[in-house]
């Protein structure tokens, strides 16, 4: 029998069944696809904006105790949050896909505003479309984006790659007060194809060819500048096109810059969760889709998924929510204006009139009700019901699918998959084997 | 004539959320540039398609090998595959149908004429020239693994080992498939020795080709006739409650689901009923070893005491089912064996996608993933003088992995009847009396 199901394969969902397996768990994930971590910049925002303000945060050690009461942080706690990090880092580390905290890279040295300490400390990294992004943690292509850094840069864009405008992006940097042109270099000798993907060109530059033709027309077009390019530089030799790019490029910093879906960092970091999983022996099952559960009243006894036939049964000691809020498909509403939590119809903290969904204002600052709705927990990540208790003895959430954040205006998504997913896989593995007696 | 409709595949168009996840991982479109990918193809390129409409406006989606890796990544449950192999249906209803893809959907009827001379239909079929002329005037790529007629057909075999058969008050119905009733008897004869083994009497009624390579080729028409052929000869048994079991993946899913939903037959009771009541061979035993039913009399596969290494590929078309990897949880139990489980997308074959010339080289393309992942679990183990292979479920995908790696392949029920000491692993016939 599992110890731990784990329904959900996006960062949370991964993460927590990594966790609870190095713990010595029996775990599976079962998901319906792939996960959000496609569509993200492969960065860990922990806490880039508190509620309602305009300000970005500088340190989210310090922020996290002003978040509200029930925020999730807020039910962990900053020691619970770090060590969730550390074992993140340790985890893709491991996997050969390093990240650091952006603001104490190695590069990092000498330049104005780097403490070469990590602590809290967020970074201003540049978004797809040359907008300031708050990160916590960053993998090393992206760490030299940092925009503390006042060298000027050459953002140069690739012929036949869509959705990247380096003008675009250059302009607003300009606009924000730091040095910036955009560049464009040409792709028609290395592919014919006008429309890549930045998933194509990323396995283009797994090719030694290519990343040496890349690494000649990037010294061409830089002036000595450090140089940005859209984040497609290689995906399973990721780490060589960057070796080799540095090599080519001489001492030129170069960074890469999130592009819009598929994502590659994104996908290198789903890869690198995957393969760790794969090494500890947990099965991560895709296209299944939860469709209902059996209960004793108080413990969660099995989930059914959907298949071409039956349902299929899943039993478990224990289960984690990680599905996701309503853009992951773990919440979802109807035309009514009804919202509910898909697998357990657990209580949600949501407005239940499609009018209350929505703010009128589309950039609204406070945000909209119903990316805010999701499930209340406690401080063991027990999903909890009207009255405050526990709605089922062996049912865990973490993730998107938690109430009182909204981690697109807090910029805190991977913050709060990493941390929460840590700490709900911690508190199955207290609860399948407690801790032995103080006097042994 | 089937023409795309309001059906629950073209509904679900509308969840996409144009992450490109599919395109991400859609194994075609990564090696060619003959196909745009899923995203485009079916959710992008389905709004422009209209009944009644004369031409379809993207042809490219015949390069769509119908692996449904695209289905089994998305997020929000598009069924991408179902679009694309109507909008193939259409194209088909338009511009009608090759002969190589008429004989290709037509798998049942070349193994029955094969059958009729099983050597000769080898020799024909396998030499060279004839196979050169079969790419020049039908378009069938000449190096594609083409498999070969048996000498003995299943059910034949079936009828001259009657008396050994187990006679018991449990009974299963074994849905066959056409591959092993004309290629590959003996994963039949392992199937059910195996449910034998755990008791069972073993039914084989007469049946036809589940029609899914017409469904691949767009042949809507004609496979339905199948399907309801079979609906109908298999309802008694359904209703008396026996379940249908089958080891061709690709069979017992287009029994479940494919034919059901690709045509319109969802509310027909029959069709649901054999829906419901159709199982994989490997779903169906981890059940069993669920309800602590399956015997444990395992036993290891090598002699020598050195571990055997097993790579074994979920195909896509047991990845269709939603089932997980039942094969894996059972084998685990095998003493010694060292399961390697390959996270390849797809072999390449996809049915009769590699055997097209045009696409021949997509799906070897496509394969490599696999094959080198097998290639890798071989790497630093001394060559070994005994017996290697690998495991997969879908019998197109066996022949494509060897083609591709020069390993022999086995359906993992051939390594579980082995285990039981039932089968002769290497040289593919039973063991014992039978
Ligand atoms: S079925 Fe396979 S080949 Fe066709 S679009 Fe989907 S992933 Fe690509
Ligand atoms: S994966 Fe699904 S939702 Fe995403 S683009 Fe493809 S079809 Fe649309
Ligand atoms: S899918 Fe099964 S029944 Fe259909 S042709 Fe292939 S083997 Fe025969």
């Amino acid at each position: 029998m599992l110890d731990l199901l784990v329904i959900g394969a996006g960062l949370t969902g991964l993460f927590a069944a990594y966790a609870a397996a190095r713990a010595g768990l029996r775990v599976r994930v079962i998901a319906k696809g792939m996960g959000a971590t496609h569509w993200h910049a492969g960065t860990i925002d922990l806490l880039g904006y508190l509620p309602g303000e305009q300000k970005p945060v500088a340190d989210w050690v310090e922020a996290v105790p002003e978040l509200p009461a029930a925020h999730p942080y807020r039910n962990l706690g900053v020691d619970a949050i770090r060590t969730a990090m550390v074992e993140f880092q340790r985890l893709v580390a491991g996997a050969g896909l390093p990240y650091e905290s952006a603001a104490a890279g190695p590069w990092f040295a000498g330049v104005a505003g780097g403490s070469g300490e990590q602590d809290g400390r967020n970074s201003m990294l540049i978004s797809p479309v040359g907008a300031p992004r708050p990160v916590y943690l960053a993998p090393a292509a992206q760490q030299p984006a940092n925009l503390a850094d006042t060298r000027p840069m050459v953002i140069v864009g690739l012929t036949g790659m869509p959705d990247f405008y380096p003008t675009l992006i250059a302009e607003n940097l300009c606009r924000q007060g730091h040095r910036a042109r955009g560049a464009t270099v040409p792709l028609d000798k290395l592919t014919a194809r006008r429309d890549n993907s930045p998933l194509q060109l990323a396995r283009l530059f797994d090719e030694p060819a290519a990343q040496a033709r890349l690494a000649e027309m990037v010294a061409d077009v830089a002036a000595g500048e450090r140089v940005g390019l859209p984040a497609v530089l290689g995906l399973h030799r990721h780490a060589r096109t960057c070796a080799h790019l540095q090599e080519a490029t001489g001492a030129r910093a170069f960074f890469e810059i999130p592009t819009l879906p598929p994502s590659v960092p994104g996908l290198r970091l789903d890869t690198a969760l995957r393969e760790s999983l794969a090494g500890q022996g947990v099965r991560v099952e895709t296209g299944m889709e939860a469709c209902g559960f059996g209960t004793d009243g108080r413990r969660i006894e099995w989930v059914e998924s959907e298949t071409g036939s039956r349902p299929l049964r899943h039993s478990a000691r224990n289960f984690l929510l990680a599905t996701g809020g309503i853009l992951g498909g773990g919440i979802h509403g109807d035309r009514c204006g009804r919202v509910r939590e898909v697998v357990f119809d657990l209580p949600l903290t949501a407005p239940q009139a499609r009018s209350q969904w929505l703010r009128p204002l589309f950039l609204d600052s406070r945000g909209h009700p119903v990316f805010q709705c999701g499930v209340a927990v406690d401080a063991r990540c027990q999903p909890l019901d009207e009255s405050g208790a526990p709605v089922y003895d062996n049912l865990w959430a973490a993730g998107a699918v938690l109430a009182h954040t909204d981690p697109i205006r807090e910029r805190s998504r991977e913050g709060i998959a990493i941390a929460t997913g840590y700490a709900a896989a911690a508190a199955v593995a207290r609860d399948v084997s407690p801790p032995p007696a103080a006097d042994n | 004539m089937h023409t795309v409709s309001l059906h629950s595949a073209g509904m679900s168009l509308d969840a996409c959320i144009k992450c490109n996840i599919c395109t991400s991982y859609c194994p075609v479109s990564q090696v060619t540039e003959r196909f745009p990918g899923p995203k485009y193809a079916a959710p992008q390129s389905e709004r422009f398609r209209e009944i009644g409409q004369p031409r379809s406006p993207d042809a490219s989606v015949d390069y769509c090998s119908g692996c449904r890796v695209c289905n089994e990544v998305c997020p929000t449950g598009v069924r991408i595959a179902e679009i694309n192999a109507r909008a193939r249906a259409q194209m088909v209803a338009e511009q009608g149908l090759s002969l190589r893809n008429r004989l290709l959907g037509r798998n049942e009827l070349l193994g029955k004429a094969g059958s009729l001379a099983p050597r000769l239909a080898n020799f024909l079929l396998h030499n060279r020239l004839a196979r050169r002329l079969a790419a020049a005037l039908f378009g069938v790529a000449e190096q594609a693994p083409l498999p070969r007629w048996h000498t003995e057909k299943f059910t034949r075999w079936l009828a001259r080992t009657d008396m050994h058969r187990l006679r018991s008050d449990r009974k299963v119905v074994y849905f066959h498939g056409c591959a092993t009733q004309h290629y590959e008897p003996f994963v039949g004869m392992a199937t059910v020795l195996v449910l034998e083994h755990l008791g069972y009497e073993v039914i084989v009624p007469r049946q036809n080709c589940c029609g899914l390579p017409l469904l691949s080729n767009g042949e809507f028409g004609a496979a339905e006739r199948y399907h309801r052929r079979n609906v109908e000869r298999l309802t008694t048994y359904i209703e008396v409650g026996y379940p249908i079991l089958g080891s061709s993946t690709s069979c017992t899913l287009t029994l479940k689901e494919e034919a059901p939903e690709l045509l319109d037959l969802e509310g027909d009771a029959g069709v649901r009923a054999l829906k419901l009541a159709t199982w994989d061979i490997f779903e169906w035993l981890r059940e069993r070893q669920e309800q602590g039913d399956l015997p444990t009399d395992l036993h290891r596969l090598n002699d020598e005491g050195k571990p055997f290494t097993l790579p074994y590929h979920a195909p896509c078309q047991l990845r269709a089912h939603r089932i997980g990897k039942p094969a894996l949880d059972i084998l685990a139990q095998i003493p010694e064996l060292e399961l390697r489980e390959s996270h390849a997308r797809c072999c390449g074959i996809a049915g009769t996608y590699g055997y097209k010339v045009e696409k021949y080289q997509i799906a070897m393309d496509v394969g490599a993933e696999l094959f080198g992942f097998v290639a890798a679990q071989y790497a630093g183990l001394e060559a070994s003088s005994s017996f290697a292979c690998t495991a997969c479920d879908s019998e197109t995908c066996r022949w494509q992995l060897e083609h591709g790696t020069g390993l022999p392949s086995r359906h993992p029920i051939e390594i579980l009847a082995a285990a039981y000491g039932l089968y002769d692993l290497q040289a593919r016939r039973p063991r014992g009396g039978n």
